[in-house]
């Protein structure tokens, strides 16, 4: 194993690299574009053995990577912002297909360049597996098990991974690069569910428009798969700290400092990463609140969330997006999660780093103080903060 | 160049099976049974919504209407990733997801010169949510978004000239064909075939429903289309030879070929003539370049 000083968006191309992805498409978009740079160097001085196209929009990349996937190719693609909303057709369709492709959204919020979750939040109902990470040594190492999920025999659904805009697709920091051939063998070559090849062909390929059958079972079948993919994420995150040394709490969330704590609160991205030094700082001042960094939105790990929800009197959710006219979707999930508890703990909303607004650890320990007033019964004002 | 064919060097085995489910008449159900015969069982075809949706003895991909092109991109490059260059990498597309919401993606594909086969059946309208015009639609036809009234003529513009503009992307192969030159186009089919790079074949594909014809006419439509010199046939290889394929002696004139068809059925003698002098003009210039080096 080596280390290297890197920003996020080589970190990706090495993860896409590690990963033997042989299909790979991309469309230039800021902050996503360097990774095609690196991608298209590694490829073309020989260090990955990948068909790369650079395709002339992000909806024929989605498309691409979609067929290659369906011929029995390991496919992998990247986008941001207004990129992500332009794939967005054809990935309910990878989706439906149940084809593993992993997407890299190197976030870029839709009002502007500046970066905030509303680009992947928007392509919620695609039925995509969502994981947001907090720093570039995640960035790589998630790219990995994103793959190891997705073909799962169990799973086999799309992943996308969030890595938040400019934050970290370009800072530098270190990150360990796995050995190829440790990645190797925890990470098998690609076969896909059904030969499309024509000496396979039977019948049944041939099905047009309209499936027969209840129209409801298709969303269903997925929504389940999507629901018992939790188990297989958890089991691969554990398998990968076994092999590589690294955990991301258990695959779902990572509790940071929670035992003990009155209250916590909830982040994702970097967002979790400048939580934790607001969240030493809170403990170091004698006051207990706990970090619950949320990786996985979708499937939504609601079981996690009801076990903190015993432990603690109230849960701070800070949303780098809103679902305009909802709410923040993190608050929303965490809320829906805990309602059937018995005793259960107030949840409490802040916005922030929405159109790259800048989220410092004192904005993280001002919201984590007021969730703690909340833990202990005392009134805040407002409920919805805009951090 | 593509080689004329006799009756018995088409291939007897039926590729597409009966009825899928186009209408009686049909001139795109024809096309696909002509073209799949030549493609042979080693091709995977991919669809997108289209009219009629066809149902062929290969394997079927399917996908988003505005995604052809980077579809049969995707396959193609996941294939020679898997070392499966042999399998023919087909669309099998309509005019709307060629000339209209495909466009940019297969231009993409053709601009990169992805080692596909795209058949596009024009059968000029949005045939399958119920004829609305596309950017195939001749000047004039009446179709359920250019209806006739005060206010309108008719579709109001001239038919996209698609093949040359995709012969404008130097692509190995560009033809045209119709359903009513069969040994023409099986003849495309099997040369374009053997080519390396990206393919089209425009196929003229009458629509007895859309068109307001009577489905017993639909050959008869298709035949008068090209001996008008409203669809010429026609093949352009690399984006600069340039042959006709079939050469009527005369054309016949325009008015036969709009008065069987009842999307023309408002027309002045003037419209008539316009199109007629417009019918004219571009086989004039088709029969200036014939045999000779395009310059694009």
């Amino acid at each position: 194993m080596v280390s290297e000083v890197m920003v996020g968006n080589k970190a990706i191309a090495l993860g896409v690299k590690l990963s033997r992805v042989k299909v790979a498409a991309a469309f230039p978009v800021t902050p996503q574009t360097t990774i095609t740079q690196y991608l298209s160097e590694l490829i073309f001085n020989g260090e990955l053995d990948c068909e790369w196209v650079n395709a002339e929009g992000e909806l024929s990349t989605q498309v691409i990577v979609q067929a290659a996937s369906r011929v029995g190719a390991r496919a992998f693609v990247c986008t941001s912002g207004p990129g992500q909303l332009y794939m967005h057709h054809p990935m309910h369709r990878t989706a439906d297909e149940r084809l593993p492709v992993v997407m890299a959204v190197v976030h870029r919020g839709v009002k502007g360049m500046q970066p905030d979750h509303s680009d992947l939040m928007s392509q919620l109902f695609t039925g995509w597996i969502q994981w947001y990470c907090e720093n570039n040594q995640e960035v790589l190492d998630t790219c990995i098990m994103a793959y190891r999920v997705a073909e799962d025999e169990r799973v086999r659904l799309p992943i996308a991974y969030g890595s938040d805009g400019y934050i970290l697709s370009y800072t530098a920091e270190p990150v360990e690069i796995p050995d190829q051939d440790e990645v190797d063998e925890f990470l098998p070559p690609y076969k896909p569910n059904r030969s499309l090849m024509p000496e396979d062909y039977d019948p049944s390929m041939t099905r047009g428009w309209g499936r027969g059958g209840d129209p409801q079972v298709p969303w269903r079948t997925q929504h389940e798969a999507l629901l018992g993919a939790k188990e297989v994420i958890k089991e691969v995150n554990e398998e990968f700290g076994r092999k590589f040394g690294r955990r991301y709490g258990n695959g779902l969330i990572d509790e940071y400092r929670c035992e003990g704590a009155e209250a916590v609160i909830v982040g994702m991205g970097t967002i979790a990463s400048t939580a934790r030094v607001a969240i030493d700082r809170m403990w170091d001042a004698g006051e207990p609140v706990g970090l619950v960094k949320l990786k996985c939105l979708l499937p939504f790990p609601d079981e996690d969330f009801q076990r903190i929800g015993r432990e603690v009197r109230a849960i701070g959710m800070i949303d780098r997006n809103v679902c305009m006219g909802i709410g923040g979707v993190g608050f929303g999930c965490i809320r829906n999660a805990i309602y059937d508890l018995e005793d259960r703990p107030k949840v409490i909303q802040f916005h922030a780093g929405l159109g790259g607004k800048e989220v410092r650890v004192g904005d993280i320990m001002k919201a984590a103080e007021k969730t703690l007033k909340v833990a202990r019964g005392e009134r805040v004002e407002p409920l919805v903060e805009w951090i | 160049m593509s080689e004329r064919m006799t009756m018995r060097q088409v291939p007897l085995e039926e590729l597409t099976i009966t009825p899928g489910s186009a209408c009686q008449g049909c001139g795109a159900a024809l096309a696909a049974r002509l073209v799949f015969k030549v493609l042979g069982p080693n091709t995977i075809r991919h669809g997108i919504p289209c009219c009629p949706d066809s149902v062929t003895r290969t394997p079927r991909a399917g996908g988003v209407f505005e995604g052809g092109g980077a579809m049969l991109t995707g396959t193609w490059r996941a294939l020679k990733a898997i070392g499966r260059e042999d399998v023919n990498v087909v669309g099998f597309f309509g005019d709307g997801g060629t000339y209209d919401i495909g466009f940019q993606g297969l231009s993409a594909a053709a601009e990169r010169n992805e080692n596909i086969f795209v058949v596009c059946k024009d059968n000029e309208a949005y045939m399958n949510t119920g004829n609305q015009r596309s950017s195939a639609t001749p000047l004039y036809a009446r179709t359920t978004t250019t209806s006739i009234g005060v206010r309108s003529r008719g579709e109001p513009t001239r038919k996209k000239n698609i093949p040359m503009i995709f012969a404008a992307h130097h692509v190995p192969y560009v033809g045209t064909a119709s359903v009513s030159y069969p040994l023409d186009l099986i003849a495309k089919v099997k040369y374009a075939k053997g080519l390396r790079g990206f393919k089209i074949l425009i196929i003229n594909c009458p629509c007895p429903t859309g068109w307001r014809y009577d489905p017993s006419k639909t050959i008869e439509v298709g035949r008068l289309a090209v001996q008008t010199g409203v669809w010429p046939i026609y093949e352009i290889l690399d984006g600069r030879k340039f042959r006709l394929t079939y050469k009527p002696r005369e054309l016949k004139p325009i008015s036969e070929y709009l008065k069987m068809q009842g999307r023309f059925r408002h027309l002045t003698e003037d419209e008539i003539a316009e199109l007629q002098a417009m019918a004219t003009e571009e086989w004039n210039r088709l029969l200036s370049i014939d045999g000779k080096e395009l310059n694009f």
